[in-house]
């Protein structure tokens, strides 16, 4: 049974209201499948009386639930693998060439969920930086708990985590794995909202993937800017792979490095284009190609 | 491209044929590693072999030995296919040579994240 | 040694079973909390297990319930018939999966066994149970027991 056009209009304004993150017509499966487990729960029957009892509550805790199950997504580790290739291959060299050794870099995982991207940071790039500071931020203090926990079930490990880095980094508690010290103290996770003054940077690498598409278009330029302001003049944005800053924000520079679009702060600030701006492809347009090294072992 | 799937339950190698197929892979099919040595001796190399551990005749960690140690197969991806997930069993079939490890159970979305890894599968634009 | 596997741990091992292969989605099973009722028509899927600990891990339900779990793994139409050499199959690999992920709880890598499947309850004279986890799916009953060997 699909959901009425009120309970779904109910349901979607507050979440919009709660994390700005907008729910178009269309998206009603969504909110069947991610509300039915929550109804299940409260022993009613589906996803109408559920929310009949969410319109009635006082319990804050219980709208929480509902937002929170309507914005987390699904997470691998090493999300499309080439920009973690493209981070270890070519960002980091090139940090490194402009004399920080000594120095930590730094990154903010900014739609980190339950812990997978800042994690695989670390695993993917600790080996090849004298320090390395990933901070991981999330809307939901739930889902940042888990993050902090590092404890994954065995369906979550088998999700694009390539098995060396897995017997390596992480080690079995009971019927799942954990991750380990070495790689959790370099992650520290805190809640954030986009919407708000980003946390204190200058960060060298944002990552931002696939939270932009839940934000209507003012927002998402706003987000933007705050990540651009974020990074240090030269430093990197990570986006989803469908995603692009093209049409949206000027103030980067798409380069391609590898096999994987990333975004460079450009180095004299720009301002954010005040009209909006005719639509155009959805893929990244390289502005330069960096030279890619020999062909590596990949993420092994 | 060409998969072997090797498992001795004929409901799991159909399940991982299944996932296989629906990611663009022609398969094939053995019960034991021995099975699947004698048709790998028989046809062009697949691309990938998939390969459980506990099976009669010769099992899966043997197999990836006789695999990684044949000339002509040395261009095979092997990935293990396996509830065998302890710590150490993992570590074995890595060192025996295994490219990549898949614990059962398993969905197809994280067969195709493997076979990302992997670089047999062009990484997909989710939406 | 048997502490290390915990009711909630099988009952994890079931669930990601369940989510991954036989549905598709998570939220298909949920703690059976009912009695168990008298079987009428059972059907047992069991692996033994070896090395420092020893026992068996067994999967039991109706046979009507066990060819429904061989429907959805094998992508079976819900009204084809299932023949006995698919039951056994797709019902042991159950067992198989189970057990296997069991195993891997215990401290010290052990061996398994091949699965086996037979309508009458496989005897283990003198052991123990160690723990029982009763799954409701779809409103059916399936019983998963872990049983130690003295």
């Amino acid at each position: 049974m699909t959901i009425t056009r009120g309970t779904f209009a109910f349901v979607a304004d507050l979440v919009r209201r709660r994390s700005a993150i907008v729910l178009e017509p269309g998206k009603e499966y969504l909110v069947e499948s991610r509300l039915l487990p929550l109804a299940r729960a409260a022993g009613l029957d589906g996803v109408e009386a559920f929310v009949a009892h969410v319109r009635r509550t006082t319990d804050d805790r219980v709208l929480e639930a509902v937002v929170e199950a309507l914005t987390t997504n699904e997470t691998s580790w090493f999300r499309d693998v080439a920009p973690f290739e493209a981070l270890r291959d070519h960002v980091v060299p090139g940090w490194r060439a402009t004399g920080r050794d000594g120095a930590r870099l730094r990154v903010w995982s900014a739609a980190c969920s339950t812990g997978q991207e800042p994690y695989s940071v670390v695993m993917a790039l600790a080996d090849a930086v004298p320090g390395l500071d990933v901070l991981a931020t999330d809307l939901s203090e739930q889902v940042l708990e888990r993050a902090r926990q590092g404890v994954y079930t065995q369906l979550e490990v088998n999700r694009g985590l390539p098995a060396p880095m897995l017997v390596r980094h992480m080690a079995r508690v009971g019927s799942g794995w954990r991750v380990g010290d070495e790689v959790r103290r370099a992650v520290t996770f805190r809640r954030h909202n986009l919407l708000d003054a980003p946390p204190a940077g200058p960060f060298d690498v944002v990552l931002l993937r696939n939270v932009l598409i839940y934000f209507d278009a003012d927002a998402r330029r706003a987000v933007l800017e705050r990540v651009r302001r974020a990074l240090r003049p030269g430093g990197w944005l990570v986006l989803g792979a469908a995603e692009t800053t093209v049409g949206l924000h000027d103030g980067f520079e798409p380069v391609v490095l590898g096999r994987a679009p990333l975004y460079r702060v450009a180095a004299p600030v720009r301002p954010v284009p005040s009209a909006p701006v005719a639509p155009h492809r959805a893929r990244a347009v390289p502005v330069s190609v960096v030279p890619t090294p020999a062909p590596g072992a990949g993420l092994r | 491209m060409r998969a072997l799937v090797i498992d001795d339950s004929r409901t799991m190698r159909r399940i991982v044929a299944r996932s296989l197929q629906g990611l663009g892979f022609e398969t094939l099919e053995a019960e034991h590693g021995q099975h699947a040595l004698d048709l790998l001796a028989e046809g062009p190399v697949p691309d990938l072999a998939c390969v459980d551990w506990n099976m009669p005749v010769m099992d899966g960690l043997t197999f990836v030995g006789r695999a990684r140690a044949e000339p002509a197969l040395r261009g095979m991806t092997l990935m293990m296919v396996t509830t065998e997930s302890e710590q150490s069993q993992i570590v074995r079939a890595l060192a025996a040579g295994a490219h990549e490890y898949l614990i059962k159970p398993f969905t197809t979305d994280a067969v195709r994240d493997k076979l990302e890894l992997l670089g047999l599968l062009p990484a997909e634009e989710h939406a | 040694m048997t502490t290390m596997i915990a009711g909630d741990d099988v009952y994890a091992i079931a669930e990601d079973l369940f989510a991954a292969m036989v549905d598709g989605e998570p939220g298909t099973v949920r703690p059976w909390t009912l009695p168990l009722p008298d079987w009428t028509d059972p059907v047992h899927a069991w692996v033994d297990l070896h090395g420092d600990w020893s026992g068996r891990a067994v999967v039991t339900t109706e046979r009507a319930t066990a060819d429904d779990l061989a429907r959805a793994l094998l992508g079976l139409p819900a009204e084809e018939a299932v023949s006995e050499e698919d039951l056994q199959d797709a019902f042991g690999e159950v067992a198989n999966v189970v057990g296997g992920n069991v195993k891997s709880l215990l401290p010290r890598t052990g061996t398994m066994g091949l699965p086996q499947v037979a309508s009458v309850a496989p005897l283990l004279p003198g052991s123990a149970l160690v723990t029982q986890v009763l799954l409701d799916w779809g409103g059916r009953v399936l019983e998963l027991t872990v049983r130690d060997v003295p």
